[in-house]
């Protein structure tokens, strides 16, 4: 290989190696902080392999105070995270779902039809204009006459709202790659104007639709304000569980490292399952 | 098949006029073809045919049945787009298939009719491709397909070869006129290209700002213009149409413009401002004056070859005349042009009216 095609390649290996260390090492901090005893979270020189590797971080998410010992003496009175787990497990996907097939039919009809001239698209990016804050106050005035304080369908409700302008504003994007013509196509074939939603412009975006619903789901996952104001046992989501492991003496990393680790399992999945739509999103621009 | 009746089409986008009064008739079975420069209103003509849009006024009847209220779904109207439109996640076998799975045939049906029209079309070795993998040609032949394989009442094809290479045009074009006299099929076709309309129509309709200009059989539009619109539009190159004063003399008109003089036997019977014409072909290049003739000067010569096109410049005027490769021609040459009485076109210079021969 000549010498200049030789630094290209070293070149672009360097780029991919330090693009890579920045992206990972949080990542792999926390993997190895998940495993350390409560002695080596805040040793100096810190460590990245754990000198005396326990998985007390881990069970004591599920079964606090047992098996005995540090940490499960810190964690004693805080409650297992198995219902927190649930709670986002429940919330989370059905405020996605929402979001996605709302966006969708609405971007349709705006792409389309023009539904709502240009005031609409733009008023539903109102929730998005304004810090989350602003909003809490008055929601919090409203969800505790409709009784919806610390209820899934409270958070569900408001997922869906806050995140509908990103599937909205995505979707639409994509539906306005479609050339209106493959449409006309299939109604003047004898499609009904469902048929064609369904059986043309639907398979076409998909990739789209993926890359927006993996989109929502991890904003859906990872927040924290609303969960924490909005809730308090009942609808606990993870980021606010992860939020609970701190006592008088400081912060409890490892557990909350364990937690973060195992929070990540259901993106990963995710992502990894709509993989290769992702791809697809990203060459969309290729229909002719 | 049916017969398609359109009747004072007016239709407007915003400040954009698309079509103002259109008015023509098809024939069962009969190849039409609408001709014009783009913006001229052709698209949008088919789109109303089609019930993908609605006029502001006017009616469409197909097959003795007024459209306008009835949805595009259940007007029996095929169409082809200009940009062909298939369905990329599909194969060609489902995009052919996608109108006969609508009307709910039997899968054996289906299969059978798909089998016909691709051997019909050639293209049956893409039956089980995607759509980005075919050339351009097979990606119109399989839209074509998808058309015609519910057998419409009418077909409308919208400047379908436009993007295709003049040779895979010229097979195409014969190819569709093949298939129309097989199928006797009722079609109408788009296109600003006069030579495709020519090789393709039994009739053509020449458009002009959303009108039509004038309707007939390709070689009539051709030998008698009824405008100076159409005697331009029609002919590759196009009649040269030359702004002069028509004097009656006592043997015929002489036509004026600044130092240009042609002196013809043609009556006209009073003095007026007109548009001459003569077609490229009927124009005779001598290499010495004759009586009659007008010297013209050779500015550019564009071999063809058999022929060639020559831009003559005679006083203000530049003409294009095809002369033979044997005529030894060089540029800057002086020749003499000769302007043959039973080939001349005069028009009115306001209306565009012909007014010669009568």
């Amino acid at each position: 290989m000549p010498k200049r095609a030789w630094t290209s390649v070293l070149a672009r290996w360097g780029i991919v190696l330090l693009v890579s260390l920045i992206t990972l090492t949080p990542v792999v901090w926390v993997l190895s902080l998940s495993f350390k005893p409560p002695q080596e979270w805040l040793a100096y020189p810190p460590t990245l392999i754990p000198r005396q590797p326990t998985l007390e971080n881990y069970l004591v998410l599920f079964w606090p105070g047992n098996p005995v010992g540090v940490v499960s003496e810190m964690v004693r009175t805080a409650e297992p995270v198995t219902r927190a787990f649930i709670n986002s497990l429940i919330i989370v996907p059905i405020s996605t779902a929402l979001s996605i097939v709302i966006g969708f039919l609405a971007a349709y009809g705006i792409s389309r039809f023009g539904a709502g001239g240009n005031f609409l698209p733009f008023s539903v990016l109102t929730t998005r204009m304004f810090p989350p804050i602003a909003f809490a106050v008055p929601l919090l005035v409203y969800y505790r006459s409709l009784g919806l304080i610390d209820t899934h369908l409270g958070l569900i409700l408001m997922y869906t709202t806050f995140t509908l302008a990103f599937s909205l504003w995505m979707i639409k994007g994509f539906i306005d790659g479609i050339p209106r013509h493959i449409e006309e196509a299939a109604i003047l074939d004898g499609a009904s104007r469902w048929r064609v939603m369904f059986t043309i412009t639907l398979p076409l975006i998909r990739g789209g639709l993926a890359a927006a619903a993996l989109f929502v789901f991890i904003m859906n996952w990872t927040e924290f304000l609303f969960a924490l104001i909005f809730t308090s046992r009942f609808a606990v989501t993870l980021p606010v569980q992860v939020s609970r492991y701190a006592g008088a003496v400081g912060r409890y990393y490892g557990p909350q490292a364990a937690l973060g680790i195992i929070a990540s399992i259901p993106v990963l999945i995710a992502g990894y399952l709509i993989q290769r739509y992702l791809v697809r999103a990203f060459t969309f621009g290729l229909v002719k | 098949m049916a017969s398609i009746e359109v009747r004072q089409l007016y239709k407007r986008y915003g400040r954009i006029t698309a079509l103002q009064g259109l008015d023509f008739s098809v024939k069962d079975g009969e190849f039409f073809c609408l001709l014009g420069a783009p913006g001229a209103g052709k698209t949008t003509t088919f789109r109303i045919i089609a019930g993908l849009e609605k006029p502001d006024r006017g009616e469409v009847w197909i097959g003795g049945e007024l459209m306008n209220s009835i949805p595009p779904q259940r007007r029996d109207v095929a169409m082809v787009f200009e940009d062909v439109a298939l369905y990329p996640h599909m194969s060609a076998f489902d995009n052919i298939a996608h109108p006969l799975r609508l009307r709910r045939l039997p899968e054996e049906e289906i299969r059978r009719r798909v089998g016909e029209i691709a051997e019909l079309l050639r293209i049956s070795h893409l039956l089980h491709r995607l759509p980005h993998t075919y050339s351009g040609g097979e990606r119109r032949r399989v839209a074509i397909a998808r058309a015609m394989v519910r057998r419409p009442r009418v077909l409308l094809l919208d400047q379908a070869f436009t993007d295709l290479d003049a040779k895979i045009r010229q097979e195409m074009a014969a190819e569709l006129k093949r298939l129309q006299r097989e199928t006797g099929q009722t079609m109408i076709y788009a296109t600003h290209d006069f030579e495709e309309a020519v090789a393709m129509a039994d009739r053509i309709l020449v458009m002009r700002d959303g009108r039509g200009v004038q309707v007939d059989e390709p070689q009539v539009l051709y030998d008698r213009p009824a405008t100076a619109f159409v005697a331009s539009f029609l002919g590759s190159p196009g009649m040269n149409l030359l702004r002069c004063q028509a004097i009656p003399e006592p043997q015929g008109t002489r036509f004026v413009h600044a130092d240009f003089m042609l002196l013809s036997p043609v009556q006209l019977g009073e003095n007026r401002e007109v548009l001459l014409g003569i077609r490229p072909e009927h124009l005779q290049i001598l290499m010495s004056p004759a009586p009659g003739s007008v010297e013209a000067e050779v500015e550019i010569i564009q071999p063809l070859g058999l022929e060639r096109i020559v831009d003559l410049r005679t006083g203000p005027f530049v003409l294009k005349a095809i002369a033979s490769i044997d005529l030894p021609l060089q540029l800057r040459q002086r020749v003499w042009l000769l302007w043959p009485s039973e080939h001349l076109f005069v028009f009115d210079a306001t209306t565009e009216e012909r007014i010669y021969p009568g």
